[in-house]
């Protein structure tokens, strides 16, 4: 090889070596520093007011979501795409992951995405679904994590309540932020032709997750099931985990939460109520909404509840113990359940936990005695026997089961 | 030889070839369990009653790592203290050096790295799951790599040098440029900011560090054996400064349909296309260098290399595919990905490294090989690799189907399981090409007795391969 052969060779060499590393500059600075940029001006123009840092315990519960890999099957990043939107909710926005050291967005998902977890389980639920996911999801393949408990879910150590303490968290601030915040968000964006944005910004509610409770909210009629066997089946897979095979409450996972799973044998259901809890969930419980689920399939669930109860014939209280059982739910009863047993009484609001209407739902004699007697743990409703002398107690049992109509 | 060569007689460390050799083997068997233990664990979620260290987003921790650090890194290592010296003609700069660099590697890295992995203590993020304390070892292993391996190179002088030369210097510069991008920046940068930044780093982990080297290795052992030198210089020159100009700017395809702004998307999605046409490119050279070979070729480590290279090729031309925005964004999140990621590491790069650590090893003095193994190992390997990357694609259309329809999110899972039970039972040809491997290169009769007591071959032997590594190296056309 000639000498200047070599030298522009070495020379071109030289050129390439210096445009390789530019090259990485480069994608350095277009795709890691620019987009960083806008993404930090965007942050910092649709904050919406002062979102939440994280607290302490949360903080430590985002370490073990971290050192347990929990981001290699959730993802927290909803795309801008409509089957996203349709599943989880508004698809996520720069400002909502400011807090993110380091970011746990994820590229597979073998769970559902978590962007938006906030307010969408209850924590026992958590709980139970922590310590043995397939009591409640018998076909999920989520690791149990056993070692957060201390030999019980209704026993969570520090690192499980962090952990759901964090989970709190996914979604939060732009909850909170209320349509204010999206409209805030909107106008601060200033965007009129990006259409990612807009869609980002139109979404509602956004939290569009289908198993969270709601409350008071619209719920369609579910067709009549008539497959019982079908429904028997769904219930097995999908309910017995707290509910217990024949309903009576006392699944595997039922005594990790509170309010304890109804006793559904022990009750009669109204198929407007069964309606509305499978479609809504029931708020402050860990009974879910079952959004995603065909009305067919739930219809043959609901007709399955039906089947699976116990209520004896109705025989009507005599005159005398209607009279007391109506004077002491009046004066005692009444505030929270109603006047007419509809469960909308004045304080009903202010409940985390609706009261039962008893209109769409008839206990059996016997489980309104233990309620009254007992109360019923995670809720306002207490111990009355110790207020109620026993034949009070008893009329009150028997009048709250009058209120019941069957077309309802 | 060619004018300006020094007399001196460059050395081959072989006690470092063999002893990164045997430990890539030793941290693939490892690497290996982790991903059946969490295949496994997809199907019996319960099997382990819960153990904290066998949980499966832990066991994914540790069977990442260990896969591109402990194989990838032991068995790129090996090659280039046998490579190097070759291809340059010198030394490689520090015996002692590689000492520290083999302890680094193994006993501060990935040691400790899966110890600490498998205890809880690691960073969330993809190819980076080691915490930032291994991370500066980690650093550390790959600057002594690229004082130990670049500057023999450079001494040579750059003119003269074969392509495999160049992927080796790229990759060992470009990947300690890219490392600490990937591994610390995401930490002090929150968010859809630092995802950004991740979505380099997971692409650079493979396109400055793994591909470069692997590419390194066919490059070289494809006319090392077959006699032929390779088809263009010309287009292997233009396939490597393209693959490093376009590689580093696909890494936001990994956030498609994100906040990320569109622009930098696009941008993204261009280059993926880019790259894929460049690869088309250089398999085309690759392949025109093997005419006469076959497609199965005698030469094991040569087959292993052959079909590491038709791997590279469907890798890139799907990972193009899949980049487009329709593709992706219904196959985004599943197994598809998985199984993409899998033609890619345990296709295309773990062929490439066999080959070449099988090739290193029948040219090793005082090293056992046994033939048949290595043969059972490569169709071993060739039939799981290619059940379980049919499949998961598969069960990735599946899982797609399910999501964009609307079922219960657990329909997806419970429609996805009889994938993953094949996906499980593709580990039994997997595990049995690897042990055949590790038997492959431990038992049979020891090569070249002559040599058993020498320390380090006599590069001049080895030196004649040279021309036929790079043949027109002296007078470039």
């Amino acid at each position: 090889m000639s000498v200047s052969t070599g030298r522009a060779l070495r020379m071109a060499y030289l050129v390439a070596g210096v445009a390789g590393l530019g090259f990485f500059v480069l994608s350095v600075v277009l795709l890691g520093y620019w987009p960083g940029r806008v993404l930090e001006e965007q942050t910092r123009r649709m904050s919406p007011g002062k979102p939440l840092d994280l607290s302490a315990s949360e903080r430590r519960g985002r370490d073990v979501y971290a050192r347990e890999g929990c981001a290699y099957c959730h993802t927290q990043q909803i795309r801008y795409l409509e089957a996203d939107i349709a599943r989880f909710g508004a698809p996520t926005l720069a400002w909502e992951t400011q807090f993110d050291y380091p970011h746990l967005w994820g590229t597979r998902r073998i769970g559902p995405d978590l962007s938006r977890a906030a307010g969408t389980r209850s924590a026992d639920w958590h709980y139970l679904h922590l310590y043995s996911p397939r009591v409640l999801v018998p076909d999920s393949v989520m690791p149990a994590y056993r070692s957060l408990f201390d030999g019980a879910p209704d026993r969570p150590r520090l690192e499980a309540r962090d952990l759901v303490a964090y989970l709190e968290t996914l979604g939060r601030n732009r909850e909170l932020a209320g349509p204010e915040g999206e409209s805030y968000a909107r106008e601060a964006c200033d965007c009129p032709d990006d259409h990612m944005a807009h869609m980002a910004l139109s979404v509602t509610p956004v939290n569009g997750h289908p198993a969270r409770a709601r409350r008071d909210a619209a719920y369609p009629q579910l067709p009549a099931g008539t497959d019982l066997e079908r429904g028997m089946a769904l219930f097995a897979v999908n309910c017995a985990g707290c509910h217990g095979p024949r309903g009576a409450g006392d699944g595997p996972g039922a005594k990790a939460l509170l309010p304890r799973p109804t006793n559904l044998a022990q009750h009669r259901y109204a198929s407007d109520r069964l309606s509305e809890v499978l479609w809504n969930g029931s708020a402050g419980t860990a009974m879910s909404a079952w959004r995603d689920r065909p009305l067919p399939e739930l219809g043959a669930i609901a007709a399955a509840v039906q089947s699976l109860s116990i209520a004896e014939p109705d025989t009507p209280p005599s005159a005398e113990i209607a009279a007391l059982g109506t004077l002491v739910y009046e004066a005692n009863c009444a505030q929270c359940h109603g006047v007419d047993g509809d469960g909308r009484g004045p304080t009903a609001p202010e409940l985390v936990v609706a009261p039962t209407d008893f209109r769409r739902q008839q206990p059996t004699l016997a489980a309104s005695v233990r309620a009254l007697r007992e109360g019923v743990g995670g809720t306002r409703m207490g111990v009355w026997s110790d207020r109620l002398a026993s034949d009070e107690l008893l009329a009150v049992a028997h009048y709250v089961r009058t209120f019941y109509r069957e077309s309802r | 030889m060619r004018p300006g060569v020094e007399e001196s007689t460059p050395r081959v460390e072989v006690d470092l070839v063999a002893a990164h050799g045997l430990a890539a083997l030793v941290t693939l068997l490892a690497s290996v369990a982790f991903g059946v233990i969490a295949a496994i664990e997809l199907l019996f979620p319960d099997l382990f009653g819960g153990v904290p260290w066998l949980s499966w987003g832990r066991v994914r921790y540790a069977h990442t790592q260990g896969v591109i650090f402990g194989w990838l890194g032991n068995v790129f290592f090996a090659f280039l203290y046998h490579a190097v010296p070759i291809l340059s003609g010198r030394s490689v700069t520090s015996a002692l050096a590689g000492r520290w660099l083999f302890a680094l590697w193994n006993l501060a890295v990935m040691v400790p790295g899966w110890i600490l992995v498998l205890a809880g203590v690691s960073q969330p993020l993809e190819w980076a799951e080691f915490p930032l304390v291994i991370d500066a070892f980690v650093v550390a292993g790959l600057a002594l790599a690229a004082v130990q391996f670049v500057p023999p190179f450079f001494r040579r002088g750059v003119e003269s040098l074969y392509v495999s030369s160049w992927y080796v210097i790229g990759g060992l510069v470009f990947t300690l440029l890219a490392y600490p991008m990937g591994n610390f920046l995401p930490e002090i940068v929150p968010g859809a900011r630092g995802a950004a930044l991740s979505g380099l780093w997971i692409h650079d982990a493979i396109g400055l560090f793994v591909t470069p080297l692997a590419l390194a290795i066919i490059y070289y052992v494809i006319p090392a054996s077959s006699g032929r030198p390779i088809y263009s210089h010309f287009l292997s020159m233009l396939g490597f400064w393209l693959l490093f100009f376009v590689y580093p700017l696909n890494g936001t395809h990994h956030y498609v349909y994100s906040v990320i702004p569109m622009a930098a998307q696009v941008g993204a999605i261009v280059a993926s296309t880019i790259l894929g046409i460049d690869v088309v490119l250089v398999v085309t050279n690759l392949l025109l260098s093997m005419r006469g070979s076959g497609v199965f070729p005698t030469d094991v480590g040569l087959r292993f290399v052959a079909t590491g290279t038709v791997f590279y090729l469907l890798v890139s031309i799907q990972g193009a595919v899949q980049a487009q925005m329709a593709v992706n964004r219904a196959v985004h999140f599943t197994d598809w990905v998985v199984g993409h990621s899998h033609l890619a590491m345990l296709g295309f790069a773990t062929f490439a490294g066999a080959g070449g650590l099988v090739h290193v090893w029948e040219r090793l003095p005082h090293v056992r090989f046994n033939a048949r193994a290595c043969h059972w190992s490569y169709w071993l390997l060739f039939a799981g690799v290619t059940m379980m990357v049919v499949d998961l694609t598969v069960a990735g259309l599946v899982e797609s189907d399910a999501w964009q329809s609307g079922v219960p999110w657990i329909e997806s899972v419970r429609a996805a399981r009889p994938y993953w039970l094949i996906r499980a039972y593709s580990a039994i040809p997997i595990i049995g090409g690897f042990v055949a491997l590790l038997i492959g290169l431990t038992t049979g009769p020891r090569r070249d007795m002559q040599a058993d007591r020498e320390d380090a071959v006599d590069v001049r032997g080895a030196g004649r391969l040279m021309p036929r590594v790079a043949p027109d190296v002296a007078e470039p056309t």
